[in-house]
C-alpha cells in the first residue's frame, strides 16, 4: 500500500466506483451524446421541413441537455477520477501517466463542448429567421465535440483490458489504439443514439400532448434507430472477438447469471428493442406507452450489464497483464514474497509481523490487497468475509489463500511471506468470529 | 495510520510524460484560469442572495434584477469553472503524485463527498435561476432566497475541502497525526488564512465581472441604438457601481488576509518572502504595489468612467493574478524542497530502465 486507504465498509469500495461510473456512462452517452444528435436531427428535420412542433421540442431538450450534462454528467465524470484516486490509487496513478496527453487533448475538447453547449442554449432567439441554419450548425459541432471526447476517453478504457503491445513498448500509441478501441468505439456510438431513445421516449409519451409533434419526433427516432441498432449487434460481436480468450469465459459469469438466464435475459431485451424500433417506424403515431416503458428499463440493464461484464472479465487484472486488482504490480509479486508486503507499504502501520502484533499486521495486509473487492461485512454477500469463510479456522484460510489464485483464477495471487499470510488468516478468522459474535448477541437481545 | 520507515511512498513507477518545469507552467497557468472562474461563481451566488434580499426589503426592482442577473453568471460560469479544472488536478496528480495523493486520500471521504455537494449545488441554483420569475411573491419569494442561500453556503464550504488537500500536501510530517478532514480544518496551519484570502478574492472578482458586464450592456444598447427603459438603465449603472465598490472593499482587505496568510508560514519560509530570497522578495513586494495600484485605477474609474482606468485597473489585475499564482507554486516548491530532494521522481532522467511514451 503506496498510498493511504479509504474503506467504505458496508457498499464495498469496488461499489463506490461503479455506482458514479455507470451514472455517467449513461448521462455521457445517453445525454451528451445520444440526446445531442437526436436534438439537432429534429432541429435540423424542423428547419426544412418547416416544422415548428420539432423545432420547439429540439429547444426543451437543449434546457434539460444543458442541466443534465453541466450537474450531474460533469461532477460524475470527474468523479470517476475522484473516486479512483481515492480507491485505486496505483492504477490511476499509472493510467495518468500513460495517458496524459490524451487527458489534456480531452480537456481542450471537454472545454470546447461547454462553451458550444452554452452558446447553443443561449442563442435560439439570436438566430432567427433564416439564420436558423448557423444555429444548426453550431449544435451539429456540439454533437461532434461530445463524440469526441468519447472517441479519447475509450482509448484510455479499453487500454485496461487490452493494452496489447504497450506492457513490452510502453508507448502510449500502442496502448491508445490497442486491440478493442475501433470496436468499442463502434460500440459505444450506436449504444449512445439507441440509449438516448430509450431514455427519452418515455417522457415525450407522459409529457408530449401534441400527437402530431409525437409523429414528427418518433420519424426522426425511428431513423436513427434503425441504423444504431443493427450497428449495436455488429460491432458487439467484433468487439467479443478481439476481448482476450480468457476475458471472455468470464463473462456470463461476471453477471452472476446461469448461462440459460444470461441467454434468455439478453435476448428478451433485445427483442423489446426490435419491436420499439419497428414500431416507430410503422407507426410513429401510435407508439405504445408500456413499450417505452420496457424500453427504459432494458436499457438500464443493458449499460449496467455492459459496464459490469467489462470492469469484470478484467479481473485478476485492472491494467491486462501489468497491475492486479489490488493495484499490486505483477512484476513485483516476487519481490514481495521475498521481502514481505508490509516494508514495502509506505502507509502501513506495521512493517513486521511478530507474535503480538499478528491481527493488526493482517489487518493492515486485508487493506492493502483485499479490500479493493471485499468488505468484511458488506451488503454484496458473495464478496463479504462474513458469508464467505464463516466458521473457516485459521489453518484452513492459510491453506486456501496460498492457492488462491489458482482455485479462482480471476483472483489476483497473494503477495508477501509466509509470516504475512498467516497474519491475514489470523485476522479474517478473528474479525469474522467477532462479527458473528456479535451478532448473535445482539439476536439475544433482541429476543429479550 | 502510522507512517514507518519512509514518510513518502514512491513515485508511480511509469516516468511523468514530459519536462516537469513545463508542466509547472501549465499547472501556474491552468490552476489561474480555472481559479479565476470558480471565484467569479462562488462570490456571485452569494452576491446574488444578499442583492435579492436588499431588492425584497427595499421593495426596488432594479435590485430584483440585478440579483437575477448575478444568478445568471453563477449558472453560466460554473460549468465553464468545473471544466477548466481538469487540466490543473491532471498535472498535480501527475507531477506531485507523492504528496498530493497522501493528502488528499487522507481526507478521501471528504473528497468524495465534493461529488454529492457540487451535484446537489449546481442543481439547486439552476432552480434559484429558473424558477425567478414563477416565484415571485409573498411566502414563494422568502422560499426562493432560502434556495439560492443554500445554494450559495454550499459553494462557500467546497473550497474549504481543496484547501485541506492542498495545504496537506506541504506537510507530510504531520500526516502521520491526520484524523480526516475535519480535524484537517484546524489541524494543518494556513488553512484558514487561505479560506479568507480566497473568499475576498472571489467576491472582487465578482465584483469586477459584474462592472464588467453591465458596462458591456450599456455600449452594446448604445452601439445598437436600442431603446432601454429606465429600469434596465438603473440596472446596468447600479451593476457597475456595486461591482466596484465590492472589488475596491474587498482588495483592501486582502493587505490585512495577506499578511495573516504570510504569517501562518513557517518562519524559515516566510523569511524567503521577506529578504532572503531575492525573487520571492520581488515578488511579493511587487504584489503588494501592483494591488495598491489597481485599487488607486479602480478609485479613478469610479469617479470616472473612462475606458482608459479600466484597461489599467484590468492590466494591473492580470499582473497580481499571475505573481499571485506564481507565489502560490513556489510556496509548495519551498516547503517541498527538502523532500523533492531525497526522494526522486520517475523523470526521464530518474528512470533509465524504461523508454516513455
Amino acid at each position: 500500500m503506496n498510498f493511504p486507504v479509504v474503506e467504505f465498509p458496508w457498499l464495498g469500495n469496488g461499489t463506490v466506483i461503479a455506482i458514479i461510473a455507470i451514472i455517467h456512462v449513461i448521462i455521457s452517452h445517453g445525454v451528451a451524446i445520444g440526446a445531442t444528435t437526436l436534438m439537432v436531427s429534429m432541429e435540423f428535420v424542423g428547419i426544412r421541413k418547416n416544422n415548428e412542433g420539432l423545432i420547439s421540442m429540439a429547444r426543451k431538450f437543449s434546457k434539460w441537455i444543458l442541466i443534465i450534462t453541466t450537474t450531474v454528467g460533469a461532477i460524475t465524470g470527474v468523479g470517476i477520477w475522484f473516486s479512483t484516486m481515492v480507491i485505486q490509487p496505483d492504477s490511476i496513478g499509472s493510467m495518468l501517466r500513460i495517458f496524459f496527453w490524451a487527458w489534456f487533448t480531452e480537456w481542450i475538447v471537454f472545454v470546447t463542448e461547454v462553451v458550444l453547449l452554452i452558446i447553443y442554449y443561449y442563442t435560439w432567439d439570436k438566430w432567427q429567421g433564416a439564420k436558423r441554419v448557423i444555429h444548426n450548425r453550431i449544435g451539429i459541432s456540439l454533437a461532434i465535440f461530445s463524440w469526441i471526447t468519447a472517441a479519447i476517453i475509450t482509448g484510455i478504457l479499453s487500454a485496461k483490458l487490452t493494452p496489447g503491445k504497450w506492457t513490452e513498448t510502453l508507448s502510449f500509441w500502442n496502448a491508445f489504439f490497442n486491440p478493442t478501441y475501433l470496436p468499442s468505439l463502434a460500440f459505444r456510438t450506436f449504444i449512445a443514439i439507441v440509449l438516448a431513445i430509450a431514455l427519452v421516449s418515455l417522457p415525450i409519451k407522459l409529457f408530449v400532448k401534441d400527437k402530431n409533434v409525437q409523429e414528427s419526433v418518433f420519424k426522426v427516432f425511428g431513423f436513427w434507430n434503425a441504423i444504431a441498432l443493427p450497428g449495436i449487434l455488429i460491432t458487439g460481436v467484433w468487439y467479443l472477438f478481439k476481448v482476450p480468450a480468457e476475458a471472455r469465459e468470464l463473462i456470463v459469469w461476471s453477471t452472476g447469471m446461469s448461462e440459460s438466464a444470461f441467454n434468455w435475459i439478453n435476448i428478451l431485451g433485445l427483442v423489446v428493442f426490435v419491436i420499439f424500433g419497428i414500431w416507430m417506424l410503422k407507426s410513429p403515431k401510435k407508439v405504445p406507452i408500456i413499450l417505452s416503458l420496457a424500453v427504459f428499463g432494458a436499457s438500464m440493464g443493458f449499460i449496467a450489464e455492459f459496464e459490469g461484464v467489462r470492469e469484470s472479465v478484467r479481473k485478476p487484472y485492472i491494467i491486462y497483464d501489468y497491475m492486479f486488482a489490488n493495484g499490486i504490480k505483477e512484476k513485483d509479486v516476487e519481490r514481495y514474497n521475498e521481502e514481505g508486503y508490509l516494508p514495502n507499504s509506505t502507509f502501513a502501520s506495521v512493517d513486521e509481523v511478530t507474535d503480538e502484533n499478528q491481527y493488526e499486521a493482517g489487518e493492515e495486509i486485508y487493506k492493502g490487497q483485499c479490500l479493493a473487492c471485499h468488505t468484511v461485512d458488506g451488503w454484496r454477500e458473495k464478496r463479504a468475509f462474513s458469508n464467505r469463510i464463516e466458521g473457516w479456522n485459521e489453518e484452513g484460510i492459510d491453506t486456501y489463500i496460498e492457492s488462491l489464485h489458482e482455485t479462482r483464477p480471476f483472483m489476483p495471487p497473494f503477495v508477501g511471506t509466509d509470516e504475512e499470510r498467516a497474519a491475514l488468516s489470523h485476522f479474517l478468522a478473528n474479525v469474522v468470529e467477532d462479527k458473528k459474535a456479535d451478532e448473535r448477541a445482539e439476536a439475544k437481545e433482541g429476543d429479550q | 495510520m502510522f507512517l514507518i520507515g519512509s514518510i513518502i511512498p514512491n513515485d508511480i513507477e511509469l516516468v511523468i510524460p514530459g519536462n516537469v518545469g513545463f508542466f509547472e507552467v501549465v499547472l501556474v497557468v491552468s490552476f489561474l484560469l480555472h481559479i479565476l472562474f470558480v471565484n467569479i461563481v462562488v462570490g456571485s451566488s452569494a452576491m446574488a442572495v444578499w442583492q435579492e434580499i436588499k431588492g425584497i426589503r427595499t421593495k426596488k426592482r432594479e435590485h430584483d434584477l440585478l440579483a437575477a442577473q448575478l444568478a445568471d453568471h453563477t449558472s453560466v460560469l460554473k460549468s465553464i469553472a468545473v471544466v477548466i479544472g481538469v487540466a490543473p488536478l491532471l498535472v498535480v496528480s501527475v507531477i506531485y503524485t507523492q504528496y498530493f495523493y497522501p493528502s488528499t486520500l487522507l481526507i478521501g471521504k471528504a473528497w468524495l463527498s465534493l461529488l454529492i455537494i457540487l451535484i446537489t449545488a449546481f442543481l439547486i441554483l439552476y432552480v434559484y435561476k429558473f424558477r425567478w420569475e414563477k416565484m415571485k411573491t409573498g411566502g414563494k419569494k422568502i422560499f426562493h432566497v432560502l434556495i439560492g442561500a443554500t445554494g450559495s453556503i454550499m459553494l462557500l464550504f467546497v473550497p474549504l475541502i481543496f484547501i485541506v488537500s492542498v495545504v496537506g500536501m506541504h506537510y507530510p510530517e504531520m500526516w502521520e497525526g491526520s484524523k480526516g478532514f475535519f480535524h484537517g480544518l484546524f489541524y494543518y496551519p494556513q488553512v484558514w488564512q487561505r479560506y479568507f484570502h480566497f473568499i475576498l478574492a472571489s467576491f472582487a472578482l465578482a465584483g469586477f465581472y459584474l462592472y464588467f458586464w453591465n458596462n458591456r450592456l450599456q455600449k452594446k444598447a448604445k452601439e445598437e441604438n436600442k431603446e432601454v427603459s429606465q429600469v434596465e438603465a438603473n440596472v446596468q449603472t447600479q451593476g457597475k457601481e456595486l461591482g466596484l465598490k465590492v472589488m475596491i472593499g474587498t482588495t483592501g482587505l486582502q493587505l490585512i488576509a495577506g499578511t495573516l496568510l504570510l504569517m501562518s508560514f513557517d518562519a524559515d519560509i516566510r523569511l524567503l518572502y521577506m529578504g532572503e530570497d531575492a525573487l520571492l522578495t520581488t515578488l511579493l513586494g511587487g504584489g503588494i504595489l501592483l494591488t495598491l495600484a489597481m485599487i488607486y485605477f479602480l478609485m479613478k474609474l469610479m469617479k470616472q468612467d473612462k475606458r482608459k482606468y479600466f484597461m489599467m485597473s484590468l492590466a494591473s489585475f492580470v499582473l497580481v493574478l499571475g505573481i499571485m499564482g506564481w507565489m502560490r507554486h513556489e510556496l509548495r516548491e519551498a516547503y517541498l524542497d527538502p523532500y523533492l530532494d531525497e526522494y526522486d521522481r520517475s523523470t526521464s532522467e530518474t528512470t533509465e530502465v524504461q523508454e516513455g511514451p
